[in-house]
């Protein structure tokens, strides 16, 4: 069983309308933490919002989020994945907002942050009292360990107040996120994040499946650069909302592959064979064997998994942005040589081709390659799927074996998701290149 | 011209149920006894049909002005008088008759298959078989050896064999007389091993030339081997009504392969191809030259105008983006 101390974040959302009625927890003895809770949320209260998103055949909501008023002209801060829905698809689909003393309606969508996962919306009121943003935060220098408050509907329950911890950036995560000690759940995407003050640290965004208490938040500092292009900026027209998150994708991949190649690769030893490895802080790896399995394998493999644990949400069907890159070495025990290509064709067929719509039907191009004088001769197999909706993005996935030796291989692979063909390329070319016998 | 012909009746099933010679110039054919040739169908008049000769010899049939009338054997038009002389056959009522000049040439005696030949050779090929799935599985086997693997494919092939033989034979002893098991089971077994080396001779071509397809669509030949294994049955239970039976079987074949085919485009217009390297055999089987770094991607880059196509073909749902 292989471990895994992070699983993907899984993005915070929610259709659940839970059924059971919430009642107010008792109000404990009064605690000096406590009291600064009531009165954080005596401040947030009437400046959160729920960000609703209706099927507008049935005019019912269909996923709810959370979110907060940052100025008196009625913007409103929430996540980008709490009105995907209506920004891929603005004619099944429309916006509403229901505030806390039971007012509603209609909300403008003005700008996105996919990378971020962030959306600025417009309520149609005036004159309401609003969050400002914590200057520490946006500076990047609260202290690690301080108590935050997270705040929003979570499973549609009723407007929350949940006490945390502030643990600082999250280590090895290109997207910069705010670890967050404390429960978030499917609902409270959106919501803020306040000091003991009132004021905005961050905005509730996902939390780690199979941990406890693992929340993330984006930084302050992400949300208010948008309001800012939001006011600065014409508001986004809903048909073109899709274009926008189709350009934002096409530049989070130009950005992450440029910081990809910046931060160098080395050649790292796969058995005795050579292969790439990013230096990059954000690519984890993990090494696995079958040395210990009993009985005794007749194929001795020994397994390298390096992962970008950076993900984006898209749409419900599609999260994107990741990048793998998997060595196993592997050696036949006691098998002969067709044998062991049996194995090896077992081997490669592991990755599972995903079904659904928004992907195009997967092609790929077998073929052998050397790709230099001395470098061992590769079975190599090269694999595309383009995104239906936006234009010039792919899924790519290049598998690659050794041939130079009957019973012992290297099988590598890299998959690129949400990438351009020229950095998929690019990429791709490195990864082969770096393929050596190295002893 | 002789003098002599024969006159045969033939059975429901086209074989011969009697044969009659005939010395005299002219022959009467019909349901009462004082007929040369005597037919028992209700249909036939007491007396249908004379034979006689033409001027020129040849053998012609003429009706005697009966109600049911004369045709050809594979007429439908119903004929006052019938030259024999090219096609011996007739039908008179329900009855198919033949009648042949004794001058008229027959073929040559056909060799006889040596007794037991086909057992033999079923045998021998039977064990040849048994040897290549094992040789096969062997080469294939990466789990542990377990006697499972062996005997449960051997086991399956016997039984599968036992009943496509005896059914081929069930049919040949009822249209043919002679259930010819030998012969059944030396086509079967031959079409087996023509299979398991087309699966083997198919995945190793489509390694040794990085080509995908041939194993993709490797199930069309083992369809056409199907195919000319049904006609071998076929041609081994009897040769009459050949083109039309075979007909028959290559049309379902070729809709067995046709709908099979169906299925796969379909499933792989929806989710395409899988990324995995295929069947692998040894590194030293490779019959493709290597191509360099820059041939590879270029030859790639035709997958991107591919999913790029697919892409505009079938827009994605919703907003009306690719509008303006």
């Amino acid at each position: 069983m292989r471990f895994l101390p992070f699983l993907a974040a899984a993005i915070v959302w929610s259709t659940a309308a839970a059924q059971q009625t919430a009642t107010p927890p008792a109000p404990s003895a009064a605690q000096p933490l406590s009291t600064a809770a009531e009165r954080v949320y005596d401040h947030a209260r009437p400046r959160i919002v729920q960000v609703r998103t209706l099927l507008v055949a049935a005019s019912r909501q269909s996923s709810i989020g959370s979110g907060f008023v940052v100025s008196a002209d009625g913007l409103v801060i929430t996540n980008y994945h709490v009105v995907s829905r209506f920004a891929l698809d603005p004619k099944t689909y429309r916006l509403e907002y229901l505030a806390p003393d039971g007012t509603k309606g209609s909300l403008e969508l003005l700008a996105i942050d996919v990378a971020h996962d962030l959306a600025v919306v417009k309520v149609e009121r005036g004159g309401l009292p609003y969050f400002t943003f914590d200057t520490r935060a946006l500076a990047g220098t609260l202290p690690k360990g301080e108590r935050i408050y997270a705040m929003g509907n979570p499973l549609d329950l009723g407007f929350t107040i949940v006490e945390g911890t502030y643990n600082g950036l999250v280590d090895k995560s290109y997207d910069e996120r705010i670890h967050f000690s404390g429960s978030i759940n499917a609902g409270m995407s959106g919501g803020p994040v306040a000091a003991s003050d009132g004021r905005v640290v961050g905005v509730n965004v996902a939390k780690a499946v199979g941990g406890e208490q693992v929340g993330f938040l984006v930084p302050a500092r992400y949300a208010a650069q948008l309001l800012e292009r939001a006011r600065k900026g014409p508001p986004l027209a809903a048909d073109k909302a899709r274009e926008e998150v189709g350009r934002q994708l096409d530049a989070w991949q130009a950005a992450f592959y440029d910081a990809l190649k910046a931060s160098g690769f080395r050649t790292a030893a796969v058995g005795p064979y050579l292969g790439l490895e990013s230096t990059a802080p954000w690519i984890t790896c993990w090494a696995s064997t079958n040395a210990d399995a009993i009985p005794r394998p007749r194929t001795a493999a020994s397994t390298t998994r390096c992962s970008s644990t950076a993900g984006i949400f898209v749409s419900d069907s599609i999260l994107t942005g990741r990048l793998d890159i998997n060595y196993s070495y592997l050696k036949a025990v006691d098998l002969n040589a067709f044998q062991f290509a049996k194995e090896l064709s077992q081997r490669s067929r592991s990755g599972e081709n995903r079904r659904g719509r928004r992907m195009t039907a997967q092609e790929c191009r077998d073929d052998f390659v050397a790709v230099g004088a001395a470098a061992p001769a590769l079975r190599a197999t090269w694999c595309m799927r383009a995104y239906r909706e936006f234009e010039g993005l792919y899924d790519v996935t290049l598998l690659a074996l050794t041939q130079d030796r009957d019973r012992e291989a290297l099988l590598a692979s890299i998959t690129m998701q949400g990438i351009s063909h020229a950095n998929a390329v690019a990429l791709g070319r490195r990864f082969l290149e770096a393929i050596e016998w190295g002893r | 011209m002789g003098t002599v012909m024969w006159v045969e009746v033939l059975g429901r099933d086209g074989e011969v149920v009697a044969r009659a010679r005939i010395d005299t110039p002219e022959a009467r054919i019909g349901r009462a006894f004082d007929n040369d040739v005597v037919v028992n169908d209700p249909h036939v008049a007491p007396h249908h049909l004379r034979i006689l000769r033409a001027e020129d010899g040849a053998l012609v049939a003429e009706d005697l002005g009966t109600h049911n009338g004369l045709y050809a054997e594979h007429g439908a038009e119903r004929v006052g008088r019938l030259g024999l002389g090219r096609d011996p056959g007739l039908r008179i009522g329900r009855t198919t008759l033949r009648v042949h000049d004794a001058l008229q040439p027959v073929a040559p005696e056909k060799p006889l298959t040596p007794p037991r030949a086909h057992a033999r050779w079923g045998a021998g090929l039977a064990a040849a078989l048994f040897l290549l799935i094992l040789l096969v599985n062997w080469l294939e086997l990466t789990a542990e050896p377990s006697a499972n693997l062996v005997v449960l494919p051997l086991l399956g092939l016997t039984t599968v064999l036992a009943l496509w033989t005896g059914g081929w034979s069930l049919a040949s002893r009822i249209l043919f007389g002679q259930a010819q098991f030998a012969l059944h089971l030396r086509i079967a077994v031959t079409a087996c091993i023509a299979l398991v080396l087309w699966d083997q001779v198919s995945e190793t071509l489509s390694f040794a030339l990085a080509w995908r397809a041939l194993v993709e669509y490797g199930g069309l030949g083992a369809w056409a081997i199907l195919g000319t294994t049904c006609y071998a049955h076929l041609r081994a239970i009897g040769p009459r009504h050949m083109n039309a039976v075979a007909g028959i079987v290559m049309a379902l074949i070729g809709t067995g392969a046709a709908m099979q085919h169906m299925g796969r485009w379909e499933s792989r217009t929806q989710v395409g191809d899988r990324a995995a390297l295929g069947e692998l055999r040894p590194p030293a089987l490779r019959a493709r030259p290597l191509a360099s770094a820059d041939e590879f991607f270029g030859n790639a880059a035709d997958t991107r105008a591919r999913v790029d196509r697919a892409r505009l073909e079938d827009p994605a749902p919703g907003g009306a983006v690719e509008a303006e």
